[in-house]
């Protein structure tokens, strides 16, 4: 089983890896056009449909900084093919190297289970949840600003700021009666 | 008349027994957003939940025709209703439902004269509109009655002693509502969550419109959610022992490119051999608690309807190597009723149209803006 790590490799002067995990592979690559543009360091951007990766690619992967899980909320798909990719991180990555990113939260189509269920699953992990609207190129700009914010500190180019610290901050609570039954 | 004199006594008395509650708990109503770590320092319990029941009793078939009068149920049973949601409405009287009808029927002629919405179909046609109560089919103490709305009118070529049928009906109800929230309301407010319409979408506009100037209420479309559906499908497959339901129908739609519309089927013997398997399952793992029998046999739990979804899921998956959770469901239907996404039921046989409703009742009343 090949699992992700994040520390055997070395890092890349000025450099900033992501991984863009997305089982529908649509918002992903919007979102990696913006995140190139980036001119403060440079981001390189890889794009996998769920992990694990392949090995063959193994030798010539950079460093993965931070690792984007995009889940969009209308496929009960894309959650569970979400999930079953966390399995294949080192659990290295989970001190602030992770982040879910979420689509179609405010469609009436979901379910409010589903998106309890990613709420959760973030929370458990102690990774920030980001909402993400992916129709529009102003909904993809505020996303990629959201993650490069992220990402340049998980690539350690932010001073005095680590991944971890910025986790404790950022990372995603559940209210205590989010299992309350409703009406009973 | 009769039922309407007789009404005077059973009308809710809901503005009397209301007391409004202190202050400090008039933030409850208040619609339970995202919760970041600064609010955890001042909770605020919401009365609105989020989500529907996780567990629920499961349907026995109500002899409704003994409480409720045959004709109107007759009404409601086998039509296709659009659904929506209504917030409280102010001074709405169960007493005053004629002065309404008249009301109602003015303002659909004003309308009319302006010229707009209503189709010209014929410069001579007059609507009569009719106000009736359903008694009978509120459960708690708390629910308002039923109120069944029709509105009449000949049809284009007809003689002058035709008598005039019904083009549009509409009914507002509130089942089983949340007792807290029902208590919670200030006085003068009834609440009937739910809205049905069936008939021509310019009346249906106008009804809603005249509801809206009248008790400052608002209307809003109601989308039975993919959770809802899972719940009507695994009560209906629930019933089979008592009345089959014949078959067991969805309409899934998947996200390609053209996109694909399944039709799965699954014959009745064989979904109730699923769903009690499931049963079973559960009941396996409750023998260890201490669950009175009876409450256990008749709780149904979010967890047994969603694992008898992935047993059909699972199952198609097998055989077609499509998996279903990519895509969404559209549509549910059975002997006993069927429902859409978009928002429209239709419930075919009335012993379990209070069930079908309670659950209706509880996604409306999710949707209710505070």
């Amino acid at each position: 089983m090949s699992v992700l790590n994040p520390f055997s490799k070395l890092p890349g002067l000025n450099t900033a890896n992501i991984l863009l995990v997305e089982s529908e592979e649509q918002f992903q690559q919007s979102l990696a056009d913006a995140l190139v543009e980036e001119t403060a360091a440079t981001v390189n951007v890889r794009l996998a449909k769920s992990l694990p990766l392949p090995l063959e690619n193994e030798e010539d992967r950079p460093r993965i900084d931070l690792v984007a899980f995009i889940i969009n909320l209308t496929s009960e798909l894309s959650f569970q093919s979400a999930e079953a990719s966390l399995k294949f991180l080192d659990p290295g990555y989970f001190l602030g190297k992770v982040c879910f990113m979420v689509t179609n939260a405010r469609n009436t189509a979901v379910p409010t289970e589903r998106l309890d269920a990613v709420r959760k699953l973030a929370a458990s992990l102690h990774c920030p949840l980001l909402f993400a609207e992916d129709q529009t190129p102003d909904g993809v700009t505020n996303a990629t600003e959201r993650l490069l914010s992220i990402l340049k500190v998980a690539a350690g180019l932010v001073p005095m700021t680590t991944a971890l610290y910025l986790s404790s901050l950022t990372r995603c609570t559940v209210p205590p009666d989010i299992d309350q039954p409703s009406f009973d | 008349m009769e039922r309407h004199q007789n009404s005077v006594t059973r009308t809710p008395l809901n503005s009397v027994v209301v007391q409004r509650r202190s202050k400090s708990k008039s933030y409850r109503l208040s619609y339970r957003s995202c919760l970041g770590a600064t609010s955890r320092l001042c909770f605020t319990p919401a009365l609105t939940a989020r989500r529907l029941n996780t567990s629920r009793r499961a349907p026995k078939s109500h002899n409704i025709t003994e409480k409720v009068n045959p004709e109107k149920l007759a009404l409601l049973v086998k039509t296709e209703w659009q659904l929506s949601y209504v917030s409280p409405l102010y001074q709405f009287r169960h007493t005053q439902l004629k002065s309404y009808s008249r009301q109602l029927s003015a303002f659909i002629a004003a309308e009319k004269q302006q010229g707009l919405a209503v189709e010209v179909e014929g410069p001579q046609k007059t609507f009569r509109v009719s106000f009736s109560l359903v008694q009978g089919m509120a459960e708690s103490d708390d629910d308002a009655e039923t109120v069944l709305i029709q509105i009449h009118s000949k049809p284009l070529f007809a003689r002058q002693d035709e008598p005039q049928r019904p083009v549009w009906s509409g009914w507002l109800t509130c089942i089983n509502g949340n007792p807290d929230y029902l208590r919670s309301l200030p006085k003068d407010f009834i609440c009937l969550p739910l809205f049905g319409s069936s008939g021509a979408e310019a009346l249906t506009t106008l009804v809603k419109s005249w509801f809206q100037q009248f008790f400052d209420c608002c209307f809003g479309p109601l989308e039975i959610s993919h959770t809802c559906l899972q719940w009507l499908m695994a009560l209906w497959t629930n019933c089979h022992t008592e009345s089959s339901i014949q078959h067991l129908k969805m309409i899934w739609t998947l996200p390609v490119v053209p996109p694909l519309q399944v039709t799965y089927t699954v014959n009745s013997e064989d979904a109730w051999e699923l769903w009690s398997s499931v049963r079973k399952e559960k009941e396996k793992e409750n023998k260890a608690g201490e669950m009175a029998k009876d409450e256990e046999e008749n709780s149904i739990d979010i967890e047994e309807v969603t694992g008898f979804m992935q047993g059909l899921k699972s199952h198609f998956y097998r055989h077609f190597r499509l998996d279903l959770s990519a895509g969404s469901l559209d549509q549910v239907s059975t002997a006993l009723g069927s429902a859409k996404y978009k928002g429209r039921i239709k419930i075919s046989n009335s012993r379990y149209m209070i069930t079908t409703l309670t659950l209706l009742t509880e996604c409306a009343l999710l949707k209710m803006p505070i």
